[in-house]
């Protein structure tokens, strides 16, 4: 990873100098292999677009970057002459060559032919799956029409007669927004950092956008939803750009959806924020509706830095992180990061409930219990599970639970009772299906 | 094929590990250049090893199997794909028929099959001299592939180029398609090394050496290493013309000691046996192994120590806080505050003769101790070095003082301390602090440092690594008795360089690998050389 993060820098050392000056493309790869001492020291995103330069070296630019074009174009056509995984050159769009200058080396650019030949497959794939289905339906369409012919009297079910109301989605759309809109007078508000854009690239910033959709739909799924707002918004950035992909009505003003492009201090009061970070000490023990949560909209994916950590320091915002390790076991599966929505549901459950168990459900499964030891008691109690396991009345649900004295566990101990009344529910052959009950149970 | 090794390693293999190889077999994607290995051994064994020609109805069949039988040959890539099964010396001549077989169903071969093509002559051209005929054809398709497109893409330009390099008299025709490589990748470590080894079997002219030293160069700036039998054509040119051993010899050794290369085992036997064809005056060679304190045991003399210049120190120090420390952004390894009260604390106490990472040494013996076992093993260390009559510095983090106040107050009255936050990262400032003291000082820590020299860039990179090797002091272990037991500093160099009488020592390695990883152990085998200036 060292080696490819160094050629992205020398990637972008030879986008910028393509733009700045007027050197042959060659002469720029030379001199790159020198070392970035010349680098400026700000972050420089090997991702992000290359600034425009000034008007007069546009020209010259456009001319290399033409010819860059059109051999990479040939690039794309040998390797699909030679069966490598890359699209057909017909499949390729004006957005997917921009984004092809945009890389800098050889093996970025066959990770997203790679990527992009594996959505032509899936297409194709489905197209032909779409058409045979089309013949299919055609088929039974063909059948039903000439059984309906025969038929005189009237036909129920689902679109014809029948006692059901369709409930359309908009209808659960509007009633869900309303919800939204009362959370916005009323709820307590989460803020959603929307700064990162220049942090990840293109993939990641694409990742971040679906789960911010993936946030505001689960929000407004809730009962209770927060009020939600996404500040620090650059609109010209990839993840806005992503999310108005997802969401296209996200700017209008009738929309329940609070975007800001200015940052959440101008908006809340700075001593009510408190910044969610996995990087700092201070566990979160209660939440207190009155303090503003703060949630970096970041897909971390490749980068290590403390980001969010730095933000909230040099801000001078107080900190906290979720309490995974005092209430969960980790696992050696994946790392400790979570994704947005998965944040938002906890944050929810935990205001609707004050329980970190509950609300720390949503962390998936895969993450918490190891997979071998899973595995393991899988294997190793194949008596505990499956149909035999069921039929000698075996319970394990509250062995897998954590339990305070393991000495009282055991895999024949009653578990606590499933239903709390269970007079009425004794079977009684006397009294079955005949509709009188026993005096007695209906004194109780 | 694939389900006999399954078989075979089930086994071979426990249980458990089994489980996780099998998960991992089935998400591993073959890449789908190649076919999978049972068909493509079927292929190759039934029809193409044993055939030096098909007729026209058999191409036709074979190639109707291929694309009916894999979804992802179709007819623009099944040439391409049958010319890269036949890739051995031997089927050059199955090769040609194939294209005159496509040739005579009237369509011309495609671009990425006449490049396979050259590859297959390329293969040829290593175990015997092409003909005249042949290497005609070569030029010829050559002019075909460079005829349709003025600059030509990184894959084409490298299959001409091993296509030109199998000629006698053309191959410098090949220097500017590497050029054109560059516009869209840098070329590969097989470019390169075809042309370098191509310019030193070429007939003699010195401008050839010095375009193969050129490249070479130019290959080792960009971080690839040249292939074994580079060397091993330089050192067969050697041994047909001694007059030219002194000079070229000793630019190859410089090369291995700039770029801190270790050869193969296979050039030194060359290297080795070259020095028994020349006279004795000229060149000798003995294999040997380092003793104690880098002392060769063929010539019996120590390395060259490892320490860097003054000049290389003083960038070294002056760069470093603000590439490693500062970086972008300075709140994400510490804060300004911290910064600056660690630089006047670092400026009232200096200089030290060793800066001790408290945390990385606390925690060496395990992560899991008590607090007091932590605080009581560095207060071990800092009393190895007083007793030496050592000035320390420790650094570490706020929470210690929450350890042993007993241990702490020994370290405090023994050596200079500093606490940083707890959400900074202590490392850069213990390299800074050791760089501020001088070149005498050492540090004490287990860390290899690897973030720290990626961050000082390439340039400053071998000299940081040169300064750490130099100074780095680490903790192996402490004994049931309290004892520590501490890793010296390696003090001599590792890599190819000149004694002051001009004996070379070069270590080398056993194979020659792509991308070798950072070793920070002592090479194992030697090679001592004394060269006649």
């Amino acid at each position: 990873m060292l080696k490819t993060l160094s050629r992205w820098r020398l990637g972008s050392q030879l986008l910028r100098s393509a733009a700045q000056t007027v050197r042959p493309a060659s002469d720029a790869s030379e001199n790159s292999f020198a070392g970035p001492e010349d680098l400026p020291k700000k972050f420089v995103n090997p991702f992000s677009k290359p600034v425009p330069a000034a008007s007069g070296a546009i020209e010259e630019t456009k001319e290399d970057r033409e010819k860059r074009l059109k051999v990479l174009q040939l690039e794309v056509d040998i390797a699909h002459q030679e069966g490598r995984r890359v699209p057909a050159l017909s499949f390729m769009q004006d957005h997917h060559w921009e984004h092809v200058l945009t890389l800098p080396t050889k093996s970025a650019r066959i990770k997203y032919f790679a990527y992009l030949w594996q959505i032509e497959m899936k297409k194709e794939s489905e197209q032909r799956k779409r058409a045979q289905r089309a013949e299919d339906t055609q088929q039974r369409l063909a059948e039903v029409r000439k059984e309906r012919e025969e038929n005189t009297h009237i036909i129920y079910g689902l679109g014809h007669t029948s006692m059901f109301l369709r409930i359309y989605d908009s209808t659960i759309n509007h009633w869900q927004n309303n919800r939204l809109t009362r959370a916005m007078q009323f709820a307590p508000k989460i803020v959603m950092d929307c700064s990162y854009d220049s942090h990840m690239n293109r993939r990641e910033a694409t990742y971040a956008a679906k789960q911010l959709m993936l946030c505001f739909a689960e929000n407004r799924l809730n009962d209770e939803p927060f009020d939600l707002h996404f500040c620090n918004a650059q609109l010209e950035g990839s993840c806005m750009q992503g999310l108005k992909r997802f969401i296209p009505t996200m700017l209008n003003p009738e929309f329940p959806m609070n975007v800001h492009t200015q940052c959440f201090t101008e908006l809340f009061p700075k001593q009510n924020l408190v910044y969610l970070t996995p990087h700092c000490r201070e566990d979160l023990v209660t939440y207190n509706p009155d303090d503003i949560y703060i949630v970096g909209a970041m897909v971390d994916t490749m980068n290590n830095e403390p980001l969010s950590l730095a933000k909230a320091k040099r801000m001078g915002l107080r900190m906290a992180r979720l309490p995974l390790d005092r209430y969960l076991q980790w696992g050696s599966g994946s790392g400790k990061s979570l994704t947005l929505n998965q944040m938002i549901n906890i944050m929810l459950d935990l205001k609707n409930t004050g329980d970190w168990e509950a609300a720390l459900k949503h962390v998936p499964r895969r993450k918490v219990v190891q997979g071998s030891e899973f595995q393991q008691r899988k294997e190793r109690d194949s008596w505990s599970v499956g149909t035999r396991a069921r039929k000698l009345n075996m319970r394990v649900d509250h062995l897998l639970d954590y339990v305070d004295d393991r000495r009282k566990v055991s895999s024949f101990e009653t578990p606590k009772k499933l239903r709390e009344r269970r007079e009425g529910m004794e079977f009684q052959l006397d009294t079955w299906a005949t509709g009188k009950q026993k005096k007695k149970q209906r004194n109780n | 094929m694939n389900n006999l090794r399954l078989l075979r390693h089930l086994q071979h293999v426990r249980y458990s590990k089994c489980l996780r190889w099998m998960a991992s077999q089935h998400k591993r994607r073959p890449q789908l250049g190649q076919l999978p290995p049972d068909r493509l051994e079927q292929l190759r064994s039934d029809l193409f090893e044993r055939r030096q020609e098909l007729a026209g109805d058999e191409w036709l069949e074979v190639r109707r199997s291929l694309v009916d039988g894999h979804k992802h040959i179709n007819t623009h890539n099944v040439d391409a794909v049958i010319l890269g099964v036949c890739n051995k010396p031997s089927q050059l001549a199955l090769a040609k028929n194939y294209v005159e077989f496509l040739r005579s169903q009237g369509s011309e071969p495609n671009a990425a099959t006449l490049g396979r093509l050259l590859r297959v002559y390329n293969a040829a051209y290593h175990e015997r001299p092409l003909s005249a005929t042949e290497q005609a054809e070569i030029l010829q398709i050559c002019d075909t592939l460079q005829a349709d497109h003025e600059t030509l893409d990184a894959s084409s330009c490298e299959h001409l180029i091993h296509g030109l390099v199998a000629t006698n008299n053309d191959w410098q025709r090949a220097l500017p398609l590497l050029q054109m490589v560059k516009i869209t990748s840098t070329p590969s470590v097989a470019a390169y090394s075809a042309l370098a080894g191509k310019a030193f079997s070429a007939e003699e002219q010195p401008e050839n050496l010095d375009l193969a030293w050129r490249l070479l160069e130019e290959m080792a700036s960009a971080r690839k290493l040249p292939r074994c039998e580079v060397y091993l054509t330089l050192l067969d040119r050697l041994a047909k013309q001694p007059s030219q051993v002194p000079a070229q010899l000793r630019q190859l050794l410089q090369f291995l000691e700039r770029h801190e290369i270790l050869v193969s085992q296979r050039v030194a036997e060359r290297l080795s046996k070259l020095a028994q064809q020349l006279p004795a005056h000229v060149l000798q060679a003995k294999v040997t192994q380092l003793g104690a304190l880098g002392k060769c045991q063929a010539c019996q003399q120590h390395l060259q120590p490892v320490a860097i210049s003054d000049e290389q120190f003083r960038q070294l120090s002056e760069c470093f806080l603000e590439r490693v420390l500062i970086r972008s952004d300075v709140f994400q390894r510490s804060s300004p505050k911290e910064v600056t009260r660690f630089k006047k604390y670092v400026e009232r106490t200096a200089p030290y003769d060793c800066v001790i990472d408290g945390l990385n040494v606390a925690y060496s013996t395990g992560t899991k101790k008590s607090p007091q076992q932590l605080a009581k093993l560095v207060a071990t260390v800092v009393r190895h070095f007083r007793e030496q009559d050592k000035r320390v510095l420790v650094l570490g983090r706020e929470h210690m003082r929450n350890w042993s106040k007993q241990a702490m107050h020994y370290v405090q009255n023994n050596a200079s301390l500093f606490l940083t936050s707890n959400l900074s990262q202590d490392d850069p400032f213990l390299l800074y602090a050791t760089l501020r003291s001088g070149q005498d000082t050492d540090f004490f820590s287990r860390d290899l440092m690897r973030s720290h020299a990626f961050h000082l860039g390439p340039e400053l990179k071998p000299i940081f690594r040169r300064w750490q090797q130099e100074h780095q002091f680490s903790l192996i272990t402490q004994t049931q008795t309290g004892q520590i037991i501490v890793k010296e500093p390696i003090r001599h160099r590792l890599c190819a360089h000149e004694a002051a009488d001009g004996t070379w020592h070069v270590p080398y390695c056993e194979a020659y690998t792509l991308n070798p990883t950072e070793s920070f152990e002592v090479p194992a085998k030697w090679l001592c050389l004394k060269l006649r200036p």
